[in-house]
């Protein structure tokens, strides 16, 4: 999974976020005041404008302290009726439908049958409220004006401030009444859908008692057999189950016994066996009982624990990220294999308590995705492409000393899972080390990984390794995923809200896409607006478009490369501004973090709360100065 | 508050209405002065376009005046606290229709703030005089024409306000219920309520009405006392009673030398839809003029009759 951006701690966020968001609603409250000073003094003068504007400011102070929470409940309680009568049935049953036809497109035999189920009921889920909130939240202003029942209401003693926040804590309980329904059925729909188990044919039965009575009778020491169930989802599992005590020379059948299976398709199961009468006849492949149980840990929460990364070149100096190998993503940095270039990740805080042994008997579990350049495939003999290997190495910060754990295989499109054990041996010396002992500095450890073999390379980004050091609850996972929808559908319904104060219906409804698709880019406008991206400004970069020049070479110095440059530096700061006052939504779609099994954390979920709190304040006050400063009645 | 202070006003109103571009599209109501005493029941005249909902508009803040001010209760008109010493009535009771009566009132109530167990019996009080009570479940959608105009007035009466505005109150209602709305606003105007009513029915205003400014173009052509609008000064009415039998006679005989009969003596009135008829007349033969007289008999008419 990609985390493009570092998570910070909130209390470390705060400060940051805060001048940030000062400095951007304080510039937009000093344009809006600037603006309509600017326009009442065009029709009456400077000096009247002035006044007109601090009456406006008095007034809306009075209209905000002056709130009151029974006329705002009234109006949410309003706006609560309409949406139910106008369209909230429609979108469960659309949503109902949308489940009961699942089992059409979502094969639960796939590779990754959870990731598939969760991502398709939280991005449906997810699709289905933002298109609710954007109908409900643009269409009800316009048409209360148009049918002037709105008359009615404002000819009360109603401030235009509770009329906006009415709407939106409306319109704000039925998404949140809505997406509830959603997530228990989205849940129901996930756990049965996925839920299956196994049967073991009598022949594999027969053959798991023969080896047992012949362990029994004195045969010869053997490891106990490789069982495999039946297909069921697609897929089986295999288990060895031994069932037999050994003292000395004396063998004794363990009468009732529980064995896991291997890992499949994410998941595994538990195999419980019971021999009634304590004795065992292989021809009858019923005198063994059994059950299989239902898949375990298939829905995780991992609670990752990220280290600094850093990076060494081919000769083994410092560099601030790695070796470019052309048009590949650079969210990775590609390290060159057969050399002394390395990614190098610092964990923090790696304490004996927190990976305690009762729970981490076997080491330090590590999960590692790796994506490879290859610049030649290697023997092509076979049916699959040999892997590329890399090595895992522990160094001690402070001492320099270094093991190499093992020599694994880059499983590519994959997060694989590496254990570094509390006892390490270095194969030059035989020397045997103590993790923590030898290795942990003052709660640090760096972790070194390198590409072994020569013009091959790997490819990995900060978010590409961690320690797991415990598992979340997924439920809770599964809750918090949701909490992202609906921190969108707030943001959505401020942004509809707002516009529908002064635009009619249809064009509401654009206005509110335009900004969440406006958000959704700003990521790429940001880039287009501080230059990252090669080819210039968007003038330039339509300039190039036409003249098929390419985006790499400058252009011709001259008066029109002049004047592409003037232009796009006006662009560019409009969409500099625009990607500031427009949230990202996508920011918010944790969908991928619950699909993939990762726990959103804390500090995540309360900076983006605050952030979408950030963004309706200044919404909901725009949208109080439309609806205050508007003639009803026209 | 005295009785007679006053409770709208309005200096030099002027409503102008502008093109996108802010370009002037029409005038629609031109420096409206007037003033609104407590206690009394002022209808508002004028044919279509003529600036009386331009008016009402102002007064309730749903417009915002191009010139001059409107005050109410010495407020002005765009403040929202006047709001709660109003009623309004509109013209088509722009009432939510998936709402029942019970909701409709209820919904109104919290928005003046109303404690629930006043709104109830608050609730309970106007449904019974509305004379919905069998209705008070259903849905608006599914109410008459009049059933609505009732609850809308219901809804208008909510907060027991001292300023009512009703526009076109009895639209929609059959002659009993026309003449029970009538009865409750001058009942409401007795118990000291202000009524401010717009109305084609020109019957119904000239019924209720005290005083009357009819409009035209944007114009306040006449205002006054409708009593004293539809006096025919200069024609006496003689009405007697007590007389005997030989003084009838006499009279009688008088008449009778004159090929007449006499029924009452002293002023007789003719109807408020004569005045507004004449007045509009006027008002096309002489654009830009105030009214004076256009009734025979009346100061400045053009003619004028005794009999």
């Amino acid at each position: 999974m990609v985390i493009e951006d570092e998570i910070l701690p909130f209390f470390q966020w705060l400060p940051t976020g805060l001048l940030h968001w000062l400095l951007i609603a304080g510039s937009l409250a000093v344009a809006a005041l600037l603006i309509g000073w600017l326009i009442a003094a065009l029709r009456h003068g400077p000096g009247a404008a002035v006044r007109m504007v601090s009456k406006t400011l008095s007034e809306a102070w009075a209209d905000v302290i002056h709130m009151s929470g029974r006329r705002i409940w009234a109006l949410a309680w309003l706006a609560v009726k309409e949406s139910i009568r106008r369209w909230v049935v429609v979108v469960f049953g659309v949503f109902i439908v949308i489940l009961l036809f699942a089992g059409f497109f979502l094969d639960p035999a796939s590779t990754y049958p959870a990731r598939l189920y969760l991502s398709f009921v939280l991005t449906s889920t997810m699709y289905l409220i933002l298109l609710l909130a954007l109908f409900l939240s643009t269409l009800s202003l316009p048409a209360d004006i148009k049918s002037k029942t709105l008359h009615t209401v404002v000819t009360k003693p109603v401030r235009a401030s509770e009329i906006v926040l009415g709407r939106m804590i409306g319109f704000a309980l039925v998404g949140t009444g809505l997406l509830a329904c959603m997530g228990v059925l989205s849940y129901i729909f996930v756990l049965r859908g996925l839920s299956h188990t196994h049967e073991i044919s009598p022949g594999e039965l027969q053959r798991l008692q023969a080896s047992w009575e012949q362990q029994l009778a004195g045969g010869k020491s053997a490891p106990p057999v490789e069982i495999e169930t039946e297909t069921a989802h697609g897929h089986r599992h295999t288990f060895r189950a031994d069932a037999i005590r050994r003292d000395g020379d004396r063998r004794e059948l363990i009468p009732r016994g529980r064995v896991r299976t291997d890992v499949a398709r994410g998941h595994w199961h538990e195999f419980s066996y019971t021999v009634p009468d304590g004795a065992l006849r292989s021809d009858d492949p019923l005198a063994l009982q059994y059950t299989m149980g239902p898949p375990e840990d298939r829905f995780v929460a991992r609670v990752p624990i990220y280290g600094k990364l850093r990076f060494k070149d081919s000769s083994g100096e410092p560099v601030e990220a790695g070796v470019n190998v052309g048009s590949e993503w650079a969210y990775r940095s590609f390290i060159q294999g057969g050399t002394l270039a390395a990614a190098i990740w610092t964990f923090e805080g790696i304490t004996p308590q927190r990976f305690p042994e009762d729970r981490f008997p076997e080491g330090l579990p590590v999960e590692l995705t790796i994506e490879v350049f290859r610049t030649y495939k290697g023997d092509t003999s076979g049916e699959d492409i040999p892997p590329i290997h890399g090595s895992l190495i522990v160094r001690n910060p402070a001492s320099g000393e270094q093991v190499e754990v093992r020599i694994f295989p880059a499983r590519e499109f994959a997060t694989d899972t590496q254990i570094i054990p509390r006892k390490l041996t270095r194969a030059s010396d035989g020397r045997t080390f103590g993790l923590f002992e030898d290795f942990v500095h003052d709660g640090k450890l760096e972790v070194w990984v390198r590409c072994i073999e020569p013009a091959q390379y790997f490819g990995m980004a900060q978010a590409d390794m961690y320690l797991r050091a415990r598992d979340g609850w997924f439920a809770w996972n599964f809750v918090k995923g949701y909490l992202g929808i609906w921190l969108q559908m707030l943001l959505m319904i401020a942004f509809g809200v707002m516009f529908s104060t002064f635009l009619s219906g249809p064009v509401a409804i654009l206005a509110t896409l335009g900004a969440l698709i406006g958000g959704m880019a700003s990521r790429f406008m940001i880039s287009l607006a501080t230059g990252e991206l090669p080819g210039g400004g968007p003038v330039e970069a339509f300039y190039r478009l036409l003249t098929q020049e390419n985006l790499v070479s400058d252009l011709p110095e001259g008066f029109r490369s002049e004047l592409m440059r003037m232009f796009d530096t006006v662009l560019q700061g409009y969409l500099r501004g625009m990607a500031e006052i427009l949230p990202a939504f996508e920011r918010f779609d944790y969908s991928t973090w619950v699909a993939y099994g990762f726990n959103i954390s804390g500090d995540l979920l309360a900076t983006r709360i605050l952030t979408m709190l950030g963004f309706v304040l200044p919404v909901f006050l725009a949208g109080y100065f439309f609806l205050k400063l508007r003639e009803v009645a026209r | 508050m005295p009785p007679s202070e006053v409770v709208v006003e309005t200096r030099n109103l002027t409503k102008v209405y502008r093109d996108f571009w802010g370009r002037r599209k029409v005038e629609a109501l031109k420096a409206l002065d007037l003033e609104i005493r407590r206690g009394e029941i002022f209808g508002l005249l004028g044919p279509n376009g003529s600036g009386k909902t331009t008016t009402m508009k102002l007064l309730l803040g749903l417009l915002f005046p191009t010139a001059g001010q409107a005050l109410l209760f010495g407020r002005d008109a765009t403040e929202v606290t006047k709001n709660e010493r109003i009623g309004y009535l509109p013209e088509e009771s722009y009432l939510y229709r998936f709402l029942n009566a019970e909701e409709t009132l209820d919904f109104y109530g919290r928005l003046f703030n109303m404690p629930r167990t006043i709104r109830r019996q608050r609730v309970n009080e106007l449904i019974e005089l509305m004379g919905l009570g069998k209705a008070r479940r259903r849905q608006l959608k599914e109410y008459s024409k009049g059933m609505v105009r009732r609850i809308g007035l219901a809804q208008a009466l909510i907060n027991d306000p001292e300023l009512i505005l009703l526009d076109e109150p009895t639209s929609g209602l059959d002659p009993i219920g026309t003449r029970q709305i009538k009865d409750l606003i001058i009942k409401l105007r007795d118990s000291g309520k202000t009524i401010i009513l717009c109305s084609h029915l020109l019957a119904d205003v000239q019924d209720v009405c005290d005083r009357i400014g009819i409009l035209y173009q944007g114009e306040l052509k006449e205002l006054g006392r409708v009593d004293t609008l539809l006096t025919v000064r200069e024609v006496t009415e003689i009405r007697a009673s007590g007389l005997s039998e030989a003084a009838k006679e006499e009279i009688k005989q008088v008449i009778g030398r004159h090929q007449g009969q006499l029924v009452s003596m002293g002023n007789p009135t003719t109807t408020l839809e004569e005045l507004f008829l004449g007045i509009i007349r006027h008002s096309e033969a002489h654009p830009g003029r105030r009214v004076r007289g256009v009734l025979p008999g009346q100061p400045n008419g053009d003619g004028a009759g005794k009999t």
